[in-house]
């Protein structure tokens, strides 16, 4: 204790020297002020403030070295100068701003400070405004400085450092706290100057408006603040056609649209109990509404009346991230020549009334989709052969397409896909010509990869015409393409052992009497691997069921026994199961969620729900689209589309010749993911083994024997 | 998007404003509060620019609609313009205090007869005025 008494005696006494220099400095200023004027003021020269500088540093230095004799040693203040070149900006910017610091010491009371720098204008305090961020790092390390002063010496280097930086060290050696206020101070001190440029810029605005509400000054004398400065019409021409006020309106537009569409009540009271609300559980349209849990019931149409006019929907698909976002492609409305051909629009579930984003081509689009990894792109097929791209944060226009010339399409495209990985994937176009070409998104300019089918060997020609083709979820390199006159063609992408890239010539899907409309691969998302099924449409009026062979095995050794016999060194592979059905069947897609599920859409309109589980010989639910606009009556009602939301199951979205989009939810026994039976897994694979043996063994006697036989078990079950 | 063309967009107000339920729309300036456009709603002053009113506003006024409003009074479109301003400029002096970062995006203001939904941006601010749903 006697010691530190000792220090502070010492320390007190170098102060008042130090005191005694300012002083005299102090006067120096002031002459030298009465004879250059106040501008010197603020530049003061640096040389001497910087060796007053030093001889503070020396003078505490020798403090602490006197103290702690064993430290480390505070080092040479001019070497912790360098290492801290921004407290030496700050301090020499509050020095400046300050103007003539000297005569505060420590026995000075702080408020002096503040009372100083209240009588200066405005002008030059403005340099103050860098400061008020920095006080706070300084007060934080300065305090860890006080709080290790005992045991630690490189932080009270640091710490004294700061004081220096602020040329009042006295002070701040002395109370650690004062410096503290000080700085409270300084920010109140910068908060009130900011008050007060905010009142002088208020005013100013005030004064501005005030010139202008003359004409409704009644008005504005309640509420002085507000300016109700009635527009002229130049100026609201101004706004209105502005880029900014079309952009607000399109955005809160549908802000507003979707608050208007949120159906629940959230103040709802049920105490009142006015006796709705109860879900009308019964009016569930269909054949098979009786069962709860198989309904079908719709949840919204889209419709807009400039621009789904007398267009049919080419294609459907919901958006894999926000899955209420629902993608549809239109064909041309042939009556409006100066409407863009194509139309691709994205409707929300949330917001019926006009469509989310609208996107544009110079031809029909024949099928569009969300890019499965990236959520705001689309890409798009045309029939003029190009692949577009549009993405939902740019203008209607596609952001990207491919070239029209001889390195892109130069048929229609009727078929895409994007295969490969989240950070490795192509898409896969496919045109009637039979060419395949790959993309990448990033580059649409030129094809990544060129394939072209062609008919294996036995047919008169070489023209194959794809229809459509799908790719299996576990091989990108292999895909099926379904054609024009009916059959079904396994593809490779890539050379590989036993089979040149292009149509695979060992094998063939025959079956289809006419062009087959869709074809779709099992989704692999259960237990058990089924993803070697694959469901085609046809407009021959039927859907069949097909268990393709394994690309890599599929040398005519392994299909031998299912195999009905070879033409001309091709494998004839025959469906599992045929579903005829009343009509033209445009589209069929496997539910993703339940092993035995699909959902195919007709040319009467009718969106009928399967489960080869249950039945194989009708459908557990069927319904079609309301007919809300009132349009639909004169109109073919035909569906072309059909598509599930990827996630969940629960909703189909389908669309067809009236340009209508149609979104279902499905009860529990028909989608969603959770309540999926591991029977339901194993039923569709020992109904699959039941029918490949059926086929087997029936070899010949055709689908009928098959069915019969299956339905011989769907008894017994 | 931005390329409609300003027809379009404005057709979209137009049906907005047309839903039914819908009492009144009024964009505003939000630094200014200039009225640029309102539907459903009268202008009590001389000086107010007739073109800032929508077309469809003044066959909006006459049906069915409007009664909600007219049992609740009267407002012209400066009185709402004024109270929505000083409202929404109190909100956001609120939620700046709360947190300097942050910024008001959207207000659903319910009352016994109605609701209205205001949207604040950068440079306009929407309102609407609707009937709230029976419940």
């Amino acid at each position: 204790m006697q010691q530190r008494r000792d220090e502070i005696v010492a320390k007190k006494q170098k102060l008042a020297e130090l005191k005694r220099q300012r002083e005299l400095r102090h006067k120096e200023t002031q002459n030298r002020q009465s004879m250059s004027g106040s501008p010197s003021e603020i530049l003061q020269p640096t040389p001497s403030r910087e060796h007053t500088r030093r001889e503070v540093d020396n003078i505490i230095n020798g403090i602490i070295g006197s103290s702690r004799p064993g430290s480390t040693g505070p080092g040479s203040p001019a070497g912790g100068k360098g290492s801290r070149p921004t407290s030496e900006i700050s301090a020499g910017q509050l020095s400046g701003g300050t103007g003539t610091p000297p005569p505060y010491m420590g026995a000075t009371p702080v408020g002096e400070v503040e009372r100083g720098t209240q009588t200066l204008s405005i002008g030059p305090l403005t340099t103050i405004y860098e400061t008020p961020a920095e006080p706070k790092p300084e007060i934080i390390t300065y305090s860890k400085g006080v709080q290790t002063q005992e045991q630690w010496t490189p932080p009270k280097v640091r710490s004294f450092q700061s004081d220096s930086d602020d040329d009042e060290s006295p002070t701040a050696v002395k109370t650690p706290r004062a410096s503290k206020r000080l700085s409270r101070r300084e920010r109140e001190r910068d908060e009130d100057i900011r008050q007060r440029l905010r009142k002088e810029v208020e005013e100013e605005v005030r004064a501005a408006q005030a010139l202008g509400t003359d004409p409704v000054a009644p008005v504005s004398t309640s509420q002085p603040n507000f300016p109700a400065r009635t527009l002229s019409d130049e100026e609201l021409n101004a706004v209105t056609s502005s880029e900014d006020f079309l952009d607000f309106v399109e955005r809160s537009s549908k802000v507003i649209e979707r608050a208007l569409e949120q159906e629940y009540d959230i103040l709802a009271d049920y105490a009142l109990g006015r006796g709705e609300g109860l879900d009308d559980e019964d009016d569930a349209v269909g054949a098979a509404a009786g069962k709860k849990g198989r309904r079908i019931k719709e949840v919204a149409q889209f419709w807009d009346e400039r621009w789904s006019k007398k267009r049919m929907i080419s294609d459907l698909g919901i958006s894999p991230k926000f899955p209420e976002l629902v993608l549809a492609a239109y064909t041309k409305n042939p009556s409006a020549p100066h409407e863009p051909d194509g139309l691709v629009q994205v409707w929300n579930q949330h917001m019926p009334e006009r469509p989310e984003y609208v996107f544009h081509a110079q031809s029909d689009i024949l099928t569009a989709k969300f890019s499965p990894f990236h959520p705001n792109l689309i890409i798009g097929g045309a029939y003029s052969g190009q692949v577009l791209l549009w993405d939902t944060r740019a203008k209607q226009a596609p952001v990207q397409k491919t070239p029209l010339t001889k390195g892109g399409h130069t048929h229609p495209v009727y078929s895409l896909d994007i295969v490969g990985t989240q950070n490795a994937n192509n898409i896969i176009s496919c045109s009637t010509d039979g060419v395949v070409l790959g993309w990448t998104v990033d580059r649409l300019s030129k094809p990544e990869e060129t394939l072209e089918l062609v008919s294996p060997p036995p047919s008169k020609t070489d023209d194959i015409a794809p229809t459509c083709i799908a790719f299996p979820q576990s091989d990108p390199t292999y895909f099926l393409a379904g054609t024009e006159e009916g059959s079904i063609y396994p593809c490779h992408r890539y050379d590989r052992a036993g089979a040149k890239a292009g149509v695979d010539a060992r094998v063939k899907y025959t079956g289809h009497a006419a062009p087959v409309m869709s074809l779709d691969f099992h989704p692999t998302r259960g237990q058990i691997d089924l993803g070697d099924l694959v469901l085609s449409a046809s407009v021959d009026w039927s859907v069949k069921l097909w268990k393709v062979k394994p690309p890599a095995a599929s040398s005519s050794t392994a299909v031998t026994g299912a195999a009905a016999g070879g033409v001309g060194g091709a494998v004839v592979v025959e469906p599992l199961l045929d579903f005829p059905r009343e009509d033209l069947v445009y589209d069929v897609r496997w539910s993703p969620v339940k092993p035995g599920v699909f959902a195919l859409v007709d040319g009467a309109g009718m969106l009928e729900i399967w489960d080869i589980n249950v039945d194989i010989e009708v459908p557990v639910a069927k319904t079609a689209p309301g007919d809300k606009k009132g349009l639909g009556r004169f109109m073919a009602r035909s569906l072309n589309k059909v598509a599930w939301e990827k996630n969940e199951g629960k909703r189909i979205a389908v669309g067809g010749m009236d340009g209508v989009v149609t979104v279902f939810e499905v009860g529990s026994e028909l989608g969603g993911a959770e309540g999926v039976r591991q029977e339901e897994w194993s039923g569709v694979k020992k109904l699959v083994g039941r029918l490949e043996a059926g086929l087997g063994a029936g070899a010949g006697t055709g689908e009928r024997g098959a069915g019969g036989m299956v339905n011989g078990n769907g008894a017994l079950r | 998007m931005a390329h409609n063309a300003p027809d379009e967009t404005l057709a979209h107000l137009t049906r907005l404003g047309q839903k039914p339920g819908v009492q009144s729309t009024l964009i505003l300036s939000r630094e200014t509060g200039a009225i640029v456009r309102t539907s459903g709603l009268i202008s009590n002053s001389k000086s107010a620019n007739p073109n800032s009113t929508l077309p469809a506003s003044s066959e909006n006024t006459s049906d069915g609609y409007s009664n909600g409003r007219k049992e609740s009074g009267i407002h012209s479109a400066e009185d709402v313009a004024r109270m929505v301003w000083t409202f929404i400029k109190s909100a956001g002096s609120m939620v700046e205090e709360l947190d300097k970062e942050d910024e008001v995006k959207l207000l659903r203001l319910r009352t016994k007869k109605c609701e209205l939904i205001i949207v604040p941006d950068v440079k306009y601010l929407l309102v609407m005025i609707h009937d709230t749903p029976p419940a």
